[in-house]
């Protein structure tokens, strides 16, 4: 071999030889990468390494968790008492609101001339612990601990209690990984729901941060506006909230407003999320979620370079 | 085959690669993560180095494989840029470990400066995001606190 003959470095026989050795593993990793990105039996690798990785996560991710109960375990009684008046008012108020939600639900169905009222929305969902958190600006990702045996699937939405978390873009036996939508490479299909103007927000690898690149100066969008996802893209239903508008910013020499979302959820902070399975027949709900399943490579949203043509309306008549 | 029986024991190596790992896999907050040096990294050159026979060019592969699972690359990205940290520090093991640790300590800047440059041009070929600047810094905090790891390590293990 062309390496092996290296005047300083020949001190024994084993020692000279490590050319091959990392030629083989080179190879090796080149072919580990090129099929990987071709998502054939490299998945099947995946599942059973990211099952190995499971005890480990846990491992890591046990200060954080350890943490977080100390602070349980300390907190008063005085405080817990406010915390149960505080969620009972907001019980009351969420009542209120399902109640009416109830009867919007029944006039939207006689609009759309339905005998019987709309399916429900979600199935079913699945609580799941967060189990370690990877926040850096290059990654945003969480590691949940209920994988392919809790029948969670690949590109999975993912909620907590107030909004948009992300998707799943790794399902292991015991685990799953979630890809927030702040992290740099997600993009979630949104529209705003003041006026339904339909947009894109980017993650920016900053969990308190999203960015709307997609929308032209002259858009109609200010600070406070909610965005909610418009059910394009077939992962996310329709009106799941996704966060607020910060700052709109028009720079007159540019063609593209300038855009700062503030998540709705508390991506980095939340310790439980939920996973959901959609009802097919639901209006809202995004294409099948079978057929998600049944793709070789389930589709994350990309964002959308042209605006949707009314032919691609999710809606079904 | 046991840590304190033979001059190179796979074992220890794997066990320190293994804490290592751990501990550059700890959630830390945003700024502190950004300066967070690969210790993985640093414990596999520093093995393939002072123990040339033990690991092998299989640890750096191995240790690059978990590495691409835990942080979610493509497999085979890191596990080819430590092979290749292995490879160097294998060649070049009776050059470096004869110098001072500052000077060890250059050597490993630019080791990891060439290990983060591997992944960024995979980054670039297979058309993802490849990062701000602030990805280079962990090789400058990594070949910082060099001595330290060098200093525990050798602990570990008899003098030569």
């Amino acid at each position: 071999m062309a390496f092996a003959g290296g005047g300083l470095n020949s001190p024994s026989a084993r020692d000279t030889a490590p050319g091959p050795r990392f030629f083989v593993f080179a190879v090796l990793s080149i072919l580990l990468m090129y099929f990987d990105q071709r998502d054939g039996w490299s998945q099947r690798i995946r599942y059973v390494l990211q099952g190995a990785a499971y005890p480990v996560q846990v491992a890591v991710g046990s200060p954080r968790l350890l943490w977080n109960s100390t602070v349980d375990l300390f907190s008063t009684r005085a405080t817990l008492r406010r915390e149960n008046t505080e969620l009972k008012a907001r019980e009351r108020e969420l009542s209120l609101t399902a109640m009416r939600f109830a009867a919007l639900e029944q006039e939207n169905a006689r609009l759309r001339g339905l005998a019987n009222g709309l399916p429900p929305l979600v199935k079913r969902s699945q609580l799941a612990d967060v189990v370690s958190a990877d926040l850096s600006s290059q990654r945003q990702r969480l590691v949940i601990d209920q994988g392919d045996r809790a029948g969670l699937y690949r590109s999975q939405a993912i909620v907590d209690a107030t909004g948009l978390v992300g998707q799943l873009v790794r399902v292991g036996p015991w685990s799953a990984e979630v890809m927030l939508i702040s992290d740099p490479g997600h993009a979630v299909p949104v529209e705003i729901l003041r006026n339904g103007v339909r947009t894109v927000a980017e993650g920016t690898g900053n969990e308190d941060e999203m960015r709307l690149s997609l929308l032209p100066a002259t858009a109609d969008v200010k600070a406070g506006d909610t965005l909610v996802t418009s059910g394009l893209g077939g992962v996310f239903p329709a009106g799941i909230p996704v966060g607020t508008v910060v700052e709109a910013v028009r720079d007159p020499d540019d063609i593209l407003a300038r855009v700062r979302v503030r998540p709705r959820a508390s991506l980095a902070r939340d310790r439980q999320v939920m996973a959901l399975w959609f009802n097919p027949e639901s209006p809202m709900a995004p294409v099948d979620s079978a057929l998600v399943r049944e793709l070789p490579e389930a589709p994350l949203a990309r964002p959308v370079l042209e605006p949707p043509s009314p032919a691609t309306k999710v809606t079904k008549p | 085959m046991i840590i304190t029986g033979s001059r190179e024991s796979p074992l220890l190596v794997y066990i320190t690669a293994l804490i290592a790992l751990m501990l550059t896999l700890m959630p830390l907050p945003r700024s502190l993560g950004v300066l967070w040096p690969n210790l993985l990294v640093l414990v596999i050159i520093y093995w393939s180095m002072m123990m040339p026979r033990a690991g092998g060019i299989l640890i750096g592969f191995l240790g690059g494989l978990a590495i691409d699972v835990f942080v979610g690359s493509q497999l085979g990205q890191h596990a080819l840029a430590l092979s290749l940290l292995c490879y160097l520090g294998i060649r070049l093991h009776l050059l470096v470990r004869a110098k001072p640790l500052f000077e060890q300590a250059l050597f490993v800047l630019a080791a990891l400066l060439i290990y983060e440059g591997v992944l960024w041009a995979i980054d670039g070929f297979s058309n993802q995001s490849t990062g701000t600047w602030t990805r280079w810094l962990h090789s400058f905090t990594g070949a910082a606190i060099w001595p330290l790891v060098a200093g525990l390590l050798g602990r570990l293990h008899s003098p030569r």
